[in-house]
């Protein structure tokens, strides 16, 4: 890891720097006390206690800090008061965010790294760079598709500037998350964006017809059901849009009726773009489709919840065994909901 | 290392957790530094889950937190010399509880730094940096508590944000608008659970998507189509523990993938089967062993992350429910 300072003098070697007291590491506790570690860690993080302790904020604080981030990622101190050198040194804040891009990509699973950008967008103030930032996590996204800090830094930029105009920041995610569906139809994260963009931010310009938004929507995660029937995000997103708008289930029966079948044979033959049929080779029956099913019957109550009752059965004994004991939870709760 | 295990390797765990203190010449030692506090409340919880808890020196410990004190700030950081941080000013306190040594802690001013982080939107920042999240949130509300001032906490504001952070399948994300994450409702849980407003939750959705978390080789993963990790068996757990559902996970698959993520030459649980071991996820697998009711372990609260005796003589214990200890 110290590869690229290995030429490098240590500090208490530099003219530049004879003019600060270097504090080394606390040591009064005996037991616990560091004896000889990295020279260079040690040396410069001594450097950066003395420098805190003088007050000093300088370029060459910047540079220190720098250093000690590239060897510790999460000293938070460092980057705290990196931060606050930067802001008493007037410092160009965007030329900060070009300089932390590529670290910001190795170091993506480091929380200070993200903090550092939204404190830095916090000051800066200006959607422009918001639209940047959004761009430079996407590309972040290109290389991890799930990773959960950049994910939450991005929907922090989209809520905090807000942005709705046209071609604001909101504008593009829409089309965005369909292209990150298109390479990964499994990725939750994305799944998750699109109700918060769609349904849990407001209503997009453009989106005020929330009936026809439904009805899209619904159509969108039935197109990629059928691509993967045992997805468990995309049966979520669609659970969460039929609750949002207040749509009984039962408006999906035939649909769903093509996802429990033993084998994809048996179902019907004729083209239906409203309930697109599962792709050729589908693991079936899909547990989704039982389960959604079941909940069909159990909303409508009397006799069809008997219907229900054995559709739970048979997940919990034949198409979900590890869940047994939630599905029997259910047979007795829907029981009980019947005879009530 | 081997998989081939089927039982707890308690002595070999508490020699692990003896050894960690033990390399401080290593860079790795200083690297994680910022952790240093956790790391011990993380060791000290599975010694005391093991009914080893006088494995490692008490005397010691304690100077060892104390000597952490940032006296500016009036909290602890997580090592000497260190900002005060709220994660490891929890940390501080849960370790001088469990080693009945709470009486070195300035409660006043500890209580007084904490309330100082919480933000307008009722969020709580870790320290003076700013980051804020809701597993910050819910060290707040925990070590208020903890300490006996809760009632000093604005709830209406704190739960307020809570209900921003909650998604459409049921769970809780880190920020509002983020995704859910089983160590995010996990947070959100016991912070709703300690603040007694867990009708914030829309219950049966999220203990159906707790159970959904259980993959086919027994093991738990924290958000749909990820890998599954052993730290989840607490996070996903601990959550369905506090809304009564813990039954509804097949125990023997997941006590059998915990028990397979042991490191069998030198101690210690990794994340998975095979890789290197750590206290975290030590921690974390004997919690959640504690939780599916392994024999020979002590109750671990799965609210506050602590030997359930010591909760419960404290009165704060809520109404959660883990599965029945088995006998050998």
């Amino acid at each position: 890891m110290s590869a690229e300072f290995e030429d490098v003098l240590l500090y208490a070697e530099r003219p530049e720097w004879a003019d600060v007291t270097p504090l080394p590491q606390y040591q009064g506790v005996d037991a616990l006390a560091p004896i000889n570690y990295s020279a260079e860690y040690q040396d410069a993080t001594d450097y950066f206690r003395g420098i805190v302790k003088a007050g000093e904020k300088s370029p060459r604080v910047l540079a220190l800090t720098w250093n000690i981030i590239n060897m510790n990622p999460a000293h938070y101190s460092a980057w705290q008061y990196r931060y606050k050198t930067l802001l008493a040194m007037g410092a160009d804040l965007e030329a900060e965010l070009r300089l932390m891009d590529d670290f910001a990509v190795t170091n993506m699973k480091t929380y200070q790294v993200w903090h550092h950008r939204r404190l830095l967008l916090t000051a800066l103030r200006s959607p422009a760079a918001a639209a940047a930032e959004l761009a430079f996590t996407a590309r972040v996204l290109a290389g991890d598709a799930k990773n959960y800090h950049t994910w939450s830094y991005r929907q922090w930029l989209l809520v905090h500037f807000n942005d709705d105009d046209e071609g604001g920041l909101w504008a593009g995610e829409r089309a965005w998350v369909e292209e990150l569906l298109e390479k990964d139809v499994r990725n939750n994260s994305a799944w998750h964006h699109r109700f918060l963009v769609v349904w849990a931010s407001g209503v997009r310009r453009g989106d005020e017809d929330r009936e026809a938004v439904g009805r899209t929507e619904s159509a969108f995660a039935k197109d990629k059901i059928a691509l993967a029937p045992n997805n468990p995000s995309a049966w979520n997103y669609l659970r969460g849009v039929l609750e949002h708008t207040k749509t009984p289930f039962a408006t999906l029966t035939s649909f769903v009726e093509l996802y429990i079948v033993s084998d994809a044979a048996e179902a019907p033959e004729v083209v239906d773009l409203d309930n697109p049929a599962p792709t050729e080779g589908a693991q079936l029956p899909c547990v989704h489709a039982l389960e959604f099913l079941a909940d069909v019957y159990e909303q409508e109550g009397g006799e069809q919840v008997a219907k229900a009752v054995e559709i739970w059965k048979s997940l919990a004994n034949e198409h979900d065994t590890m869940r047994k004991k939630y599905w029997e939870y259910r047979i007795r709760d829907g029981l009980q909901g019947a005879r009530a | 290392m081997s998989s081939s295990t089927s039982k707890l390797l308690i002595p070999l765990h508490v020699q692990y957790i003896q050894s960690l203190g033990e390399s401080k010449d290593d860079l790795l030692y200083h690297l994680t530094a910022h952790l240093r506090m956790n790391a011990i409340y993380w060791g000290l919880t599975a010694l005391n889950i093991m009914q080893h808890k006088d494995a490692l020196s008490r005397t010691e410990m304690i100077d060892f937190v104390v000597s952490c004190w940032d006296d500016e700030a009036g909290a602890f950081g997580a090592h000497p010399d260190h900002d005060a941080h709220l994660h490891a000013t929890l940390s501080a306190i849960q370790i001088l509880i469990m080693q009945d040594a709470l009486d070195r802690v300035d409660v006043d001013r500890v209580v007084k730094f904490i309330l100082s982080l919480q933000q307008p939107s009722g969020v709580f920042a870790g320290d003076q940096w700013g980051e804020v999240d809701t597993r910050f949130l819910y060290c707040a509300v925990n070590a208020l508590s903890l300490l006996g001032r809760l009632h000093e906490l604005d709830v209406e504001k704190t739960v307020g944000y809570l209900r921003q952070c909650r998604n459409f399948d049921g769970g809780f994300g880190a920020v509002a608008g983020a995704e859910s994450h089983a160590a995010m409702v996990f947070v959100c849980t016991a912070a709703l659970a300690i603040l007694d407003r867990l009708d914030e939750i829309d219950q049966e959705t999220l203990g159906w998507w707790l159970a959904e978390r259980q993959l086919p080789n027994g093991g738990l993963n924290g958000r749909p189509e990820k890998l599954e990790d052993v730290c989840y068996s607490f996070w996903v757990l601990s959550s369905m523990s506090i809304l009564k559902k813990i039954r509804w996970v097949d125990a023997d698959k997941l006590i059998g993938f915990i028990l397979s993520a042991q490191e069998t030459e030198h101690g210690g649980i990794a994340d998975r089967p095979g890789d290197q071991p750590d206290v975290f996820h030590t921690h974390f697998g004997v919690a959640g062993l504690s939780l599916l009711g392994y024999p020979g372990l002590a109750d671990l609260d799965p609210v506050y992350c602590m030997p359930a005796k010591i909760i419960e003589r404290m009165g704060l214990r809520r109404d959660w429910e883990a599965l029945p200890r088995k006998t050998e």
